[in-house]
């Protein structure tokens, strides 16, 4: 506990984002966080060709061989775009495991924070 | 003032450099003509941006030409009738010659040609006056210049102040100096102001016509956009507070704008009807069969669809057009 506490206040992998025109972070948490950000963009590209290819696949009209054509071209595509790959990472400690979905933060992130009335309209519960 | 005395100062260098150089410019300008001489000179010249240098160097040039064809005069006048018809044509309008190396200069030269043009030529004119002046008034005597200046003295105290004044010690809430301000609209309070005093009626009124006239010729050229890109970022400070600090954000695009309006970035000119009748894009289709079938699916859904542009529909039904014409010669199998 005390090591992911101090683990997001180490920077620990690098990574130079594309186009340094604009200053922006060049430091992902670790390369977990990373590659999740690689599968984001993939899956973010591909995902009308993915959704049309399905749409051919999933289809009781079409002649069978022209699915298995599609299964095959669907197939060729590069793994991390499939969408399903991607994980909902904490933003702050990529930890896996834990994470809320509207705040995309760790359990004990959420928990530092709220504790320091740094997050908007939270507060302890009681009744 | 300082100007009239810098060019002074220019040209008694330049009298006093072209007496020793007398003796090597009367082999060489006897076999070129002055005009040629001026053009290969811009010719050679390569072009730099600020034309203050090159207006300079043009004056040097000019000063050295004149100063040696004025001392070779007296010298030999057998073979040198071109120059002294040259020189009594150098009266008050601008020889002809000297009209066109300034086109040629300002053809030259990056900037605004028309406005170069006039204002090189307003620099000869007046430079041809100085000259003027300085043939009937004799050598300058430069001390005579300086012993009717007078030194003005600052009181030591007065001295500390001032320097005092330009760096300031004192940090204020956010550890950022507080800068001396500037008193530039009030007049100088210690001794002298400015407006009080006769009138000089050194300077005359410009008419904003010809000004105006001048602008609309030009159109912004690169430089002039690279010019305004510098001062942007120059005058562009690091946000004082929280509030400027959000407003540099909006304009980058990090922060949204608030009110919140949903259709922000979304700008979807069409009607309804482009939107749901989308048979239309169907054309290329053929009529029957399982495909047509399947597109009119295809069609359905999208008439549907709130979130997508009309665009990227058409794109959309284009892929499928493109995907299936790949495929005829597997569909003629079957």
């Amino acid at each position: 506990m005390a090591a992911s506490a101090l683990g997001w206040a180490l920077r620990a992998a690098r990574q130079v984002s594309p186009a340094p025109s604009l200053p922006s972070r060049s430091y992902y948490v670790d390369w977990r966080m990373l590659r999740d950000v690689k599968r984001r963009k993939l899956a973010y590209e591909y995902a009308d060709e993915r959704l049309r290819i399905n749409a051919i696949r999933k289809n009781t009209i079409l002649p069978k061989e022209l699915q298995e054509v599609a299964d095959k071209e669907i197939a060729d595509l590069p793994r991390d775009s499939c969408p399903v790959r991607i994980r909902n990472r904490c933003v702050l400690t990529s930890r896996p495991r834990g994470v809320k979905r509207r705040w995309r933060l760790s359990r004990i992130v959420f928990r530092h924070f709220a504790d320091h009335a740094q997050m908007s309209g939270i507060q302890r519960a009681m009744w | 003032t300082s100007s009239v005395l810098s060019t002074k100062k220019d040209e008694s260098t330049a009298s006093k450099d072209s007496t020793t150089e007398v003796a090597s410019k009367s082999q060489e300008s006897t076999a070129e003509t002055p005009k040629q001489k001026l053009l290969d000179i811009i010719g050679n010249m390569k072009v730099e941006v600020s034309y203050r240098k090159k207006l300079q160097q043009l004056k040097t040039r000019e000063i050295k030409k004149q100063a040696t064809n004025k001392l070779e005069v007296p010298d030999s006048k057998g073979s040198m009738l071109q120059k002294t018809t040259e020189d009594t044509q150098r009266g008050k309008p601008l020889s002809p010659e000297l009209v066109e190396a300034a086109s040629a200069v300002a053809s030259f030269l990056p900037l605004n040609k028309k406005q170069t043009e006039s204002e090189l030529i307003a620099q000869l004119r007046r430079h041809e006056e100085t000259t003027d002046k300085q043939k009937k008034g004799g050598t300058i005597n430069i001390r005579n210049v300086i012993s009717e200046m007078a030194v003005k003295r600052q009181s030591p105290a007065q001295r500390g102040v001032r320097i005092s004044n330009r760096i300031s010690l004192e940090l204020d809430e956010d550890g950022q100096r507080i800068k001396p301000e500037r008193l530039s609209p009030q007049s100088f309070d210690s001794k002298r102001s400015l407006k009080v005093g006769r009138r000089l009626n050194i300077f005359t009124k410009a008419s904003t016509g010809t000004e105006n006239a001048l602008k609309t010729v030009s159109s912004p050229t690169i430089w002039d956009l690279e010019f305004a890109k510098e001062i942007a970022a120059i005058t562009a400070q690091p946000p004082r507070n929280g509030f400027e600090e959000m407003i540099q954000w909006t304009k980058e695009g990090i922060l949204w704008e608030f009110p919140i309006d949903n259709e922000a970035g979304m700008e979807d000119d069409a009607e309804f009807h482009e939107h749901i009748f989308l048979e239309k894009h169907l054309e290329d289709f053929p009529k029957q069969g399982p495909i047509r079938h399947f597109m009119e699916l295809v069609i359905c859904g999208l008439s549907k669809n709130p979130y997508l542009s009309v665009k990227q529909k058409i794109e959309h039904i284009e892929w499928f057009q493109k995907y299936f014409e790949e495929k005829k010669e597997l569909l003629r199998e079957i």
